[in-house]
């Protein structure tokens, strides 16, 4: 727990810092940053190896009172992968706004470590009502950043402020009603009492209402390409790869532990199927984009669609597979998308242009940039050997193992093929050397080799897929 | 029905008449003035359901704070012409409430069998009381019991106001002060002495009574904005350490506190026994600074103020 609690401090630190500390110029700022993420990474990591060795959960009362009256934080092995997860895409965001020589604003250093904060201590809470908090800072940090791109992104900034207000009190009146009914907020303890009640089927149906509202989950992701394409490409590649999970975090939370199984079986293949949708219906209107930024975004929520499925296949038959294949695809998603939003925008700087035409040629042009972008997109598609592919292969044994799964497996099919296709719709017109759409600068090669640095991760997954499925295999939390 | 149901009666009827005046108000301004009259009953309806803490909490910042921000705001828009109420536009608002209101009967009509047995729902906090360095039951939860949930809000205000910075990227000619209207300049000069002493006694007050940080930070910064908007009071200027330190402060002591007792003492937030009621106060006392500061720039901050 103390490396887990280290983890959640440093940003914060770096954050204070920031704010305070004398003649703070954005590169002495960018310092702090990342120093404080790698800091963090390092304490996460640690964190992750003792929590493995142990091969328990731990808990922490804070404040040091009995369970009920105090905070619980909890450390798993899953939360510990995800506050190294966080830490690492915030690294790799920070290196690439600090040498990119698109600026994200002044102020990107000091919002991206609140976010950090924010998101860390997300993953460590196991109390409805502190998570609600947490829910509040995220969408704070996420929409100020969003407006970091000047008064062209206040439209979608403040949208997606109010989406954010609304998911935040729909979610709180949700806890209110389990409130009433179980007088407690910890996870723990809910989990041990919940019971198949009128009011608790409202209070999960508003929780999980606000928390799909929050995550952009398929229907209502309405605000995501607005406010994701709109931020600079360092801010959209968080929002995309770690901002969204957060929601997605607490929805498992409460559908795998504080929701009674039968409920959650009877639920599991309604989310299933909003998983399905989205799959086919992001990746549609990420085919049908016009403009760079908002296709990679729609992708985001075609994409979630994977990890909605997993989640509601996981509720419906509650194997441990699924659990594994929901939190892979988090993962390579995130690496992926970090890549993806980093390369559309230094493409986009370069080239001058936010529309998709403008990248013919770019496979000449800026072709490192072009090459993070395919590469990252293989593993949206889910090549082997990528992180995209195992998370996929994880979620199709169990379908493929039982005939009359296998409609689910049309519907992963579906997606595949339209990821398929909006990724090639790129890399067509990139290669199209014919009619080359001219760069208005050099492209700065810095930043082409920062973007690419997360995809070559996410292809690396594979060699450790073994420990990172070993690890996930410990079941629930 | 006895008497006394009467003036609970009235605030009920007052209640929803100010709030459905509120929402088809003709214009912007008189909305304006009926949400602030809407935020003064919700403060009235809290302290008659004995909950003065969240009594003052609404009219400070619910009604005070809040208006002025509205205010402000309207100032900036062009004038609104009469504008027709369109309910499609508020179905989702609309869903809410019938879901929230029916939910809430519901529970008042059914009471769950947890209810009847758990009828003190707060003996937890009761008993452990004693240990909590202080006497009053919502300041011990606020500060020791849940006192990680009040760091993220210190949290949030810091958030916003990160976030508000964002908003001034361009010069733009401010907007005229406002005319120095001298009954407006000699009320403040009667008032903010006033408000200084009512924040410091309810800061003071929160250990034993209702009050508390939250409480007399916002009236502390209601009094800072009169001066503010009065011109009585000079910008703060972000880029001066005092202004940055006193935003911080509240946090840095709370992290100071938290890491300080996970190292040397029994754990994370782990207050000493015997140094809690102190610790507590000086918690207090810091977070009172940074959130009178920061609602202060909130609701207050201009460009000069700000970026600067």
């Amino acid at each position: 727990m103390n490396d887990a609690l280290l983890s959640l401090v440093t940003p914060l630190v770096a954050a204070l810092i920031v704010l305070t500390g004398p003649a703070m110029t954005p590169r002495r700022a960018s310092v702090v940053v990342l120093l404080g993420s790698a800091f963090s990474l390092a304490a996460a990591l640690l964190a992750l190896q003792t929590v493995t060795a142990s091969g328990a959960t731990q808990t922490l009362n804070l404040g040091g009172w009995e369970d009920g009256l105090a905070i619980r934080l909890r450390l798993s092995p899953l939360s510990a992968l995800l506050l190294a997860f966080t830490a690492l895409i915030h690294l790799l965001a920070g290196l690439y706004a600090r040498f990119s020589r698109f600026a994200s604003g002044d102020d990107f250093w000091v919002l991206s470590a609140f976010l950090h904060t924010a998101l860390a201590a997300l993953w460590l809470s196991a109390d409805l009502f502190n998570l609600y908090i947490t829910l509040e800072l995220i969408g704070l940090a996420a929409v100020a950043m969003v407006a970091l791109s000047g008064p062209k992104a206040y439209q979608a900034a403040a949208d997606y402020l109010l989406l954010s207000l609304a998911a935040s009190m729909i979610y709180l009146l949700g806890v209110v009603f389990l409130y009433s009914e179980y007088h407690t907020l910890d996870v723990m303890q809910l989990a041990s009492v919940s019971a198949d009640s009128a009011r608790t089927r409202l209070a999960l149906a508003l929780i999980t209402a606000g928390l799909m509202l929050k995550g952009a989950l398929w229907p209502l992701h309405l605000w995501l390409p607005a406010a994701h394409a709109g931020a600079p490409a360092a801010v959209s590649a968080l929002l995309s790869a770690v901002v969204v999970k957060g929601p997605l975090f607490i929805l498992w939370l409460v559908w795998t532990e504080v929701a009674p199984a039968d409920l959650a079986r009877e639920v599991g293949p309604m989310v299933a199927t909003a998983g399905m949708i989205a799959l086919v219906a992001g990746g549609w209107a990420a085919m049908r984009s016009p403009y760079i930024k908002v296709l990679v975004a729609y992708s985001t929520v075609a994409q979630l669609g994977y990890a909605l499925m997993a989640l509601g296949l996981l509720m419906s038959w509650q194997i441990p597979q699924m659990h594994i294949a929901l939190w892979l695809f988090v993962i390579a998603h995130g690496l992926a998308k970090a890549s993806l939003f980093m390369a559309a925008g230094e493409m986009q700087g370069t080239l001058g242009t936010r529309r998709l035409t403008g990248l013919r040629g770019a496979t000449q042009t800026v072709p490192i940039a072009m090459f993070a972008f395919a590469v990252a997109g293989g593993s949206l598609i889910g090549l082997p050997p990528s992180g995209g592919f195992l998370a996929k292969w994880v979620l199709l044994e169990p379908i493929l193992s039982q005939p009359q799964n296998w409609p689910w497996a049309f519907g992963i099919l579906l997606g595949t093929l339209v990821s398929a296709a909006y990724i090639f719709r790129v890399v067509v017109l990139a290669f199209d050397r014919a009619t080359i759409n001219p760069p208005d600068t050099r492209p700065h090669l810095m930043g082409h080799w920062l973007a690419l640095l997360p995809a070559l991760i996410v292809w690396g997954m594979a060699l450790l897929g073994e420990q990172l499925i070993g690890l996930l295999a410990g079941g629930g939390v | 029905m006895t008497v006394e149901l009467l003036p609970d009666l009235v605030l009920c009827v007052l209640l929803l008449v100010v709030a459905w005046s509120a929402l088809f108000a003709s214009t912007r301004r008189d909305a304006m003035a009926l949400f602030v009259a809407f935020g003064m009953i919700v403060a009235l309806v809290w302290a008659r359901l004995g909950a003065p803490d969240l009594a003052l909490a609404e009219a400070a910042i619910g009604a005070g704070l809040t208006g002025v921000l509205l205010l402000r705001a309207a100032r900036k828009l062009p004038v609104s012409s009469a504008r027709r109420f369109d309910y499609r536009r508020h179905l989702g608002a609309l869903t809410f409430i019938v879901v929230a209101v029916s939910g809430f009967a519901v529970s008042i009509i059914l009471p769950s069998p947890a209810d009847i047995t758990a009828n003190n729902i707060d003996s937890p906090v009761a008993a452990a009381m004693s240990d909590s360095g202080v006497s009053h039951q919502v300041t011990a939860v606020l500060l020791n019991f849940r006192a990680w949930d009040t760091f993220l809000e210190l949290l949030v205000l810091l958030f916003a106001i990160t976030g508000l910075r964002q908003l001034f990227p361009i010069e733009k000619e401010s907007l005229e002060p406002a005319r120095t209207w001298q009954l407006l300049v000699s009320w403040t000069r009667t008032l903010v002495p006033l408000l200084l002493l009512v924040g410091g006694y309810l800061l003071w007050r929160g250990s034993s009574g209702p009050g508390g940080a939250f409480q007399a930070g916002a009236l502390l910064a209601a009094g800072c904005v009169m001066l503010r908007i009065t011109g009585m009071l000079p910008p703060l200027h972000w880029s001066s350490f005092a202004v940055r330190g006193s935003v911080c402060a509240g946090t840095l002591l709370f992290l100071c506190t938290a890491v300080l007792t996970h190292s040397l003492g029994a754990g994370w937030l782990d207050y000493p026994e015997a140094h809690a009621g102190t610790l507590i106060l000086m918690i207090e006392t810091l977070a009172t600074l940074s959130i009178a500061i920061i609602l202060t720039l909130l609701v207050a901050g201009e460009r000069k103020d700000l970026c600067s």
